[in-house]
């Protein structure tokens, strides 16, 4: 008698739980969630581990060590997403083509720990850019950002079409301007990737290139909680290794690669002995498998590669290495630039720094989506390699809204830390620089102040110039840096107002407040 | 009484019932007895929002006049900034709801308010409480927010400005209605009636660029007018202009300016607001430009006009 999958079922509704709120809020181009949607997202690893959230961390190890890689099945974005892909790729086909094609691979033991052992020395030698590259989390928000996002927009336009004949305007009309080449390219190659490796090998992404992934396995390979076999019952029938998507169990030889098992109980539902079980069964307890001998012959000719001493191997020979690399992200830098035109990227506000954001930054994009005036964007390859994808404050065609918070409240990493209201108006991201020699006011004789009108501040303000013309000026010491006066800016090809960028945020004094003067007038003036 | 009679009297009741006394009752609640001629210009001083609309369309000869039965009516507001009423920086949200009231009540099939915003559209819409208000009086606030609302338009006789791209509920609109909130402005100096045009279309970087001044009295020579103009000068922002700092950048005047007369009613506001801040009328050279396409006279001399101070 077949038992009903309870824990299927829950890793697939708690999985399911978490996200498609998280989706939607990728999604969100109406703002209809709040902020604090991003409280799910805080659980995230490497944003935790960049964020330095110790308690966070904490959990998330003792979690892997108590019950394995749960976090792969129902907190990782990535891995749900990858399961969603895998369940897509099912439809239609008969169990054998889709839901048990799967075969037991041993461990790519190299690559994955090597791997994760790279992208930890570059990151604590200044370069988190692979790290930013390989993180599951960010290149599940990158996908959902750059791709979905603008699928619904588009599908959404044509919904508000429709209704506009109708004088409906409950949908409006959206157009998709955060989207840049870079991050559309990222985000594509990152969903090909994940497209192609789970209908070849389920799984395959987690377990070799996702630094979440391996380090999660370091942990979970002695965890006490795990998938085992009852070997007395079981008849190798070999099925459950077939539905495997880690492709983690060894139905020959009645083993479950815990580092690799990311806990999907898909393998307990398949076993038509009921002889798999998730339970209790720490390293001290398990009873050595006697292997069958001409078994350990075929394992002979594909050694089993002991994980934590290749893992060891690996980290000595790229330390070796790391010298060279710090020098050549040195050169990849242009450490300051004197010319006016290759000003660094304008961070956003509760950064702090251009480099404490890109040492935190993981280039989710999530605050690029929840913008509400859409002034950030993923930078390509203009600011260097090691801020490519990360978002800047673009002011092409909008400014960062005076009182506005949004994206250091939603951010899970910190990179752009949480700022009240009264410290958003005075912190100082960069500073407008005026050029009068291109000013309309300046060339064509004629009234603009188009970029004074922007100002929130009024640091852009208008002085008397020929005749009855003004033309700006700027105070410094009032600019918090937001752009207005850039983003509206008419002059073509270079504007004649451009936001100088700080590369250390400083707190300026907010605006005085003047006293209401009162006014009585009893005439009308004409 | 007998039927016959009953039936003669109501036929005559009926009839006189329908005859038109509106600008009689007009003459009469201003306390001007003689039947005078409908006046150009009407601006009203000492009273609510709406109370001041009330009066002015009545001396005007009321909304009927201009809003007809069936019509699609267009109510275009300054909403251009992320700013509550008390700033200022929009046009008065209790106007703007008694007009759409007005017009629905005139007969008006569809009643929609849009603007093309400055900053952020759905902040702009609810923080000037001009979207509550509108849906309140049953019209349909609209955004303006994409190119894909605007459809290019021709400007003939435009110098600077020959063509522009115009949201389309104005083009499909049979009567539209300008109603501006009156300002101090850093660019064109003052921000009225002419400048409020610059809400209806989609590119307003091409305005700075070719002579702003020029290009706003360009876009007031398209063919569809409004029929009327509205100039809210309840609050008005005297400095800091269009967006505004603070509450002192605000006086309360009370004030409402009504005339079909574009030219005229900015050349009225103007003399408003140098009450408050001298500006003089060659700085705010959209007016003068405006006279020279004929769009209406500055020389308020010449035309009627009606004080009301309430």
């Amino acid at each position: 008698m077949k038992r009903v999958p309870l824990l299927k079922w829950s890793r697939v509704f708690f999985a399911i739980l978490f996200f498609l709120p998280v989706t939607l809020f990728f999604i969100d181009f109406r703002d209809m969630f709040p902020d604090r949607v991003s409280a799910l997202l805080e659980y995230q690893l490497v944003p935790a581990l960049l964020g330095g959230f110790a308690g966070i961390l904490l959990f998330q190890f003792v979690l892997a060590l108590l019950f394995g890689r749960i976090y792969c099945s129902v907190l990782c974005p990535a891995g749900i997403l990858q399961d969603v892909i895998n369940r897509l790729y099912c439809i239609g086909k008969k169990k054998k083509k889709g839901t048990r094609r799967f075969s037991y691979h041993s461990p790519m033991n190299v690559l994955r720990y090597g791997l994760l052992g790279v992208t930890i020395l570059f990151a604590l030698f200044g370069f988190t850019g692979l790290l930013m590259l390989l993180d599951p989390y960010s290149n599940f928000g990158r996908i959902a950002t750059n791709l979905f996002r603008p699928v619904t927009m588009w599908i959404n336009n044509l919904a508000a079409d429709f209704l506009m004949r109708v004088d409906n305007y409950s949908l409006y009309h959206v157009t998709v301007t955060t989207v840049t080449t870079a991050a559309l390219i990222a985000a594509l190659v990152a969903l090909i990737l994940f497209i192609v490796l789970v209908a070849w090998r389920g799984r395959l992404f987690c377990n070799t290139l996702c630094p979440v992934g391996s380090l999660l396995g370091l942990i979970s390979r002695y965890s006490l909680f795990r998938v085992s076999f009852d070997k007395n019952n079981c008849i190798q029938c070999g099925l459950c290794a077939q539905s495997c998507k880690a492709e983690a169990i060894d139905a020959k030889q009645m083993t479950v690669d815990t580092s690799r098992c990311v806990d999907c109980f898909n393998c307990i539902g398949s076993c038509s002995k009921n002889s798999l079980t998730y339970r209790f069964n720490p390293v001290w307890k398990r009873d050595r498998v006697v292997l069958p001998v001409e078994l350990s012959v075929d394992s002979s000719a594909t050694p089993h590669p002991n994980g934590r001493r290749s893992f060891l191997a690996t980290t000595v020979a790229i330390a070796g290495s790391v010298s060279s690399v710090s020098t050549l992200a040195n050169k990849i830098v242009p450490i300051e630039d004197p010319k006016i035109e290759k000003w660094p990227p304008v961070t956003p506000p509760g950064s702090l720094s251009l480099e404490r954001f890109k040492d935190k930054c993981t280039a989710c994009h999530l605050c690029v989506v929840q913008c509400p005036s859409h002034v950030l964007r993923p930078a390509g390859l203009e600011y260097g390699f090691d801020f490519l994808l990360r978002p800047h404050l673009a002011y092409i065609d909008s400014y960062c809204n005076y009182e506005c918070t949004v994206c250091s409240d939603v951010c899970p990493t910190g990179a752009i830390r949480p700022l009240t209201k009264e410290e958003k108006i005075t912190t100082q991201v960069g500073v407008a620089k005026f050029m009068i020699e291109r000013c309309i006011v300046h060339t064509e004789k004629t009234d603009c102040g188009a970029c004074s009108e922007h100002c929130p501040t009024q640091a852009v303000h208008m002085v008397p110039y020929e005749g009855t013309l003004t033309i700006p000026a700027v105070t410094e010491e009032l600019c918090i840096g937001c752009g207005g006066c850039e983003s509206i800016c008419p002059v073509r090809p270079v504007r004649a107002i451009i936001v100088k960028s700080n590369i250390e945020h400083i707190f300026v004094e907010p605006p005085k407040e003047e006293k209401v003067k009162e006014v009585q007038i009893d005439d009308f003036g004409f | 009484m007998k039927r016959r009679d009953f039936l003669k009297t109501s036929v005559i009741a009926g009839a006189a019932i329908s005859l038109n006394f509106e600008s009689l009752q007009a003459a009469l609640s201003t306390n001007t007895i003689a039947v005078e001629k409908v006046p150009d210009l009407v601006a009203v001083m000492g009273g609510e929002p709406e109370v001041m609309l009330d009066k002015a369309l009545e001396a005007l000869g009321g909304i009927g006049k201009y809003i007809k039965k069936g019509q699609k009516v267009v109510i275009k507001p300054n909403i251009g900034w992320d700013r509550t009423p008390e700033l200022a920086g929009n046009t008065n949200p209790k106007l703007v709801k008694a007009l759409v009231k007005k017009c629905l009540d005139a007969g008006a099939s569809k009643v929609t308010v849009f603007d093309h915003t400055c900053d952020n559209w759905q902040k702009c819409y609810a923080s000037s409480g001009i979207a509550d208000a509108v849906k309140e009086a049953g019209g349909i606030i609209m955004p303006g927010n994409d190119e894909k609302y605007y459809k290019p338009v021709d400007l003939p006789q435009g110098k600077s400005l020959k063509n522009a791209q115009i949201h389309e509920a104005l083009l499909e609109a049979d009567a539209w209605i300008n109603v501006p909130v009156l300002k101090n402005h850093g660019g064109a100096k003052l921000t009225c009636a002419m400048k409020n045009y610059m809400g209806i279309v989609w590119d307003r970087r091409v305005f700075h660029q070719n002579d702003l001044q020029q290009c706003i009295a360009d876009i007031c020579t398209w063919s569809k007018k409004p029929v009327l103009n509205i100039v809210d000068a309840y609050r008005m922002m005297h400095q800091n202009g269009p967006q505004g700092k603070s509450a002192a950048d605000v006086a309360t005047l009370k004030s409402l300016i009504i005339s079909p007369n574009i030219v005229a009613i900015d050349t009225a506001a103007l003399g408003l607001f140098n009450q408050v801040k001298k500006l003089d009328m060659a700085a705010v050279g959209h007016i003068k430009k405006g006279e020279e396409f004929n769009l209406g006279t500055t020389s308020l001399d010449k035309l009627t006009i009606k004080r009301i101070k309430l």
